[in-house]
């Protein structure tokens, strides 16, 4: 296309509105390895101590390798699970002749389009009578639960997407239905399995709300919950530059992932439930 | 023709609709049962017990109950008992003392205390002081007053046992009010509609949804799309990143930032300070700057939502309709206005929709930044459910009414998802599956 009118103006109304994250982030990053006195706008030196949490357990933030670890295995379990429940459940969707199955698709596209924060009342309700109130294991299958509805939607598309002939030419060769889809279908959706699986596991990576509320007193304390401690200005060992570190530490793997895999991120981010 | 169920598909699907049941299904109900009820961190979840307390009794005589009842209620009488002989054992009395009451009184009961006292004067090796004896006493003690009862009837027997003749309507009212269990109530409901503050909350969310959505996920979304889409590929790139970093960022370490950016001696308050404009905590300082704030926290991560959605739609325009209007002489904004807009309807009102929805529910944001001050000036719905039901500092905690808030939440959410669903004709979406056997 010609241009027909100035770039300039638009950056600078673009850099103009970007202006707070630009400002917030950069401070974010500059924070890890300077120190500002307070009151001040510019950080007055440089100073790597803020770092010392990694091996360091005597600071606010504990132990982080094992928060970290924890982290870890509680974003990866709700992934696997939000995997196999959405990769089995999405196919059967799909391909397969079920009872009242326009209803219950029906119900999974309105539990997506449903905001399930609100029932987090009722899930706390559930995991008092179920006992798995204050477990870890409760927090996951919640968390994953409530994920559900949006895997088995992201899934189903990706099967519609497969072509119904390679199912019909396996099915001709001999193979069961369940051949069919665990040898010849999962390769076929291998990109969708990826997206959801980040997705899933970024999700799990950045939850607070549900590991707070649904397990306040557990000792599996996840990286959210750390931050969160170090950050609250009432604790007598506050240490800002502490929390803007232990905050970019914890978003780095996140800022890693988005880098190598954003484009198959960005289709799934447009059906995401946030904000 | 119609075919059979796969029984493949059955067992594919199980897992997804166990878990759907329990954590989906099963909440929503809860939240509707429980609503109905007046349970709270004090009536506990699982069921509680018939207790009498000196202060219900007070209550129930201002409210006209006979004195008689309330003074037999309050009397109380001493039983020497094994139960009483413990106690009075592990209370430090003399045990030799002990011994003879066991020994003279054992299994006798006293209707008064200059009764039990006369008798225990009786006694060789009674303390010398009269406090030591009533402290004495003291674990024979028999009342209703302060036990717990495990069942209705069992506080029936010991009402009825203390109060001869007690009728049938003082007892009902007793029974029911010195349950400590949650009760079937619709109380919540009308405490909904009488408070005054239901019509602020309510008129807060307005204004922050119908706020935030059009300054934000709609406006800044499309702006964001349409300049992205114009710039040069790199530099619409680096904004693209930009503006999805609050969306990929641990909440926690969000929020945290805008507070540290808004607060006392944050970035704005020292920049403010330094160009000689009022410099206070813009967060929690003033109603205006509180509710700048909280719109900008939700709408900057709201804004990449509709940048995305609108970035892929203006893709999809075909190139040479845009070729077509510059050979015309079209401006870049009469471009905008009678060819992309047009043509993007349909985006911006899912758009709008969805993220009615997700506004309309969302409280996490405004929890960890304002949470809902100054005062409740911030205070959304779904957030004042949120702290009525599960989290607020004075602990004592209404599950029964945060349900009921969060039930209208749901039910206003359902409508809205089915009216969105048909809307946007998700229906081709759920025809027969192709291949069947």
């Amino acid at each position: 296309m010609t241009r027909n009118f100035s770039i300039w103006p638009v950056v600078l109304i673009l850099l103009l509105i970007s202006a707070p994250i630009v400002i917030m982030y950069s401070y974010l990053a500059l924070g890890t390895v300077t120190t500002t006195e307070p009151g001040d706008l510019l950080p007055s030196k440089l100073a790597l101590d803020n770092w010392r949490f990694l091996f360091d357990t005597s600071t606010a933030a504990g132990n982080i390798w094992i928060a970290t670890l924890n982290t870890f295995v509680f974003a990866a379990s709700i992934m696997v699970i939000v995997l196999t429940v959405s990769a089995t459940g999405g196919y059967a969707m799909s391909r397969l002749n079920l009872p009242f199955r326009r209803f219950v698709l029906s119900g999974i596209m309105v539990m997506h389009a449903f905001p399930s924060v609100t029932l987090i009342i009722g899930v706390f309700l559930v995991l008092q009578f179920t006992g798995l109130y204050d477990t870890m294991i409760g927090v996951i299958l919640v968390k994953a639960s409530l994920m559900l509805p949006f895997g088995i939607w992201i899934m189903k598309g990706f099967y519609d997407a497969v072509p119904w002939e390679i199912e019909m030419a396996g099915v001709q060769d001999g193979a069961s239905r369940f051949t069919v889809w665990r040898r010849l279908i999962l390769p076929q959706v291998r990109a969708g399995l990826v997206a959801l699986g980040l997705f899933a596991f970024l999700d799990g990576w950045g939850e607070y709300v549900l590991p707070r509320i649904l397990a306040p007193t557990n000792d599996f304390r996840v990286l959210s919950i750390v931050l969160e401690l170090v950050g609250n200005p009432d604790r007598t060992n506050y240490d800002f530059d502490l929390f803007k570190t232990v905050g970019v530490f914890y978003t780095l793997p996140v800022l890693v992932i988005f880098v190598f895999f954003q484009h198959r991120l960005m289709d799934i981010f447009g059906g995401g439930t946030k904000g | 023709m119609r075919s059979r169920t796969s029984g493949l598909g059955l067992l594919l699907i199980s897992p997804a609709m166990l878990l759907l049941a329990i954590f989906f299904f099963t909440p929503a109900l809860l939240t509707g049962v429980f609503s109905f009820t007046n349970m709270s961190s004090s009536t506990g979840i699982s069921g509680g017990a018939y207790v009498v307390t000196p202060n219900l009794l007070k209550a129930l005589s201002a409210r006209g109950m006979q004195p008689a009842t309330i003074e037999a209620l309050e009397e109380a009488s001493y039983s020497v008992d094994a139960d009483g002989l413990a106690a009075a054992r592990a209370a430090d009395v003399d045990p030799a003392f002990l011994d003879e009451i066991e020994a003279r009184y054992a299994g006798r009961a006293y209707a008064t205390d200059s009764d039990f006292l006369a008798a225990l004067k009786d006694l060789p090796s009674r303390p010398r002081r009269i406090r030591d004896l009533k402290l004495a006493m003291e674990p024979f003690t028999k009342s209703v007053l302060n036990v717990r009862f495990a069942t209705e009837e069992l506080a029936r027997t010991a009402i009825a046992e203390r109060v001869a003749g007690i009728s049938d309507d003082e007892m009902a009212t007793l029974l029911s009010e010195s349950y400590t269990g949650w009760v079937w109530t619709t109380e919540n409901f009308g405490k909904l509609f009488a408070g005054h503050e239901t019509w602020r909350i309510i008129a807060n969310t307005i204004f922050y949804v119908a706020t935030t959505l059009t300054l934000f996920n709609v406006t800044l979304g499309l702006f964001l799309a349409v300049t992205t889409f114009y710039l040069p590929k790199k530099l619409g790139a680096i904004f693209t990143v930009i503006w999805l970093l609050p969306r990929i960022t641990p909440v926690v370490l969000y929020a945290i930032m805008w507070k540290w950016f808004t607060w006392d001696d944050g970035f704005v308050a020292v920049l403010a300070g330094e160009l000689g404009l009022p410099s206070f905590n813009y967060m929690k300082g003033s109603v205006t700057s509180a509710w700048t704030i909280v719109i900008m926290v939700n709408g900057f991560i709201g804004a990449s939502f509709g940048m995305i959605l609108f970035s892929g739609a203006l893709r999809s325009i075909p190139i040479q309709q845009l070729w077509a209007s510059e050979v015309d002489g079209a401006t870049r904004w009469q471009q905008v206005r009678y060819i992309i807009l047009p043509q993007l309807r349909w985006p911006i009102l899912f758009v709008t929709s969805y993220q009615t929805l997700s506004l309309l529910t969302s409280y996490q944001e405004i929890w960890l930044t304002t949470n809902g001050g100054p005062g409740s000036t911030t205070t959304v719905w779904a957030l004042e459910s949120f702290r009525t039901a599960l989290f607020n500092y004075s602990g004592s905690l209404q599950y029964g009414l945060g349900a009921a808030m969060a039930l209208l939440l749901v039910a206003v959410g359902l409508m809205l998802s089915i009216i969105y669903l048909r809307l946007f004709r998700f229906g081709e979406l759920v025809t027969q599956p192709k291949i069947e056997f």
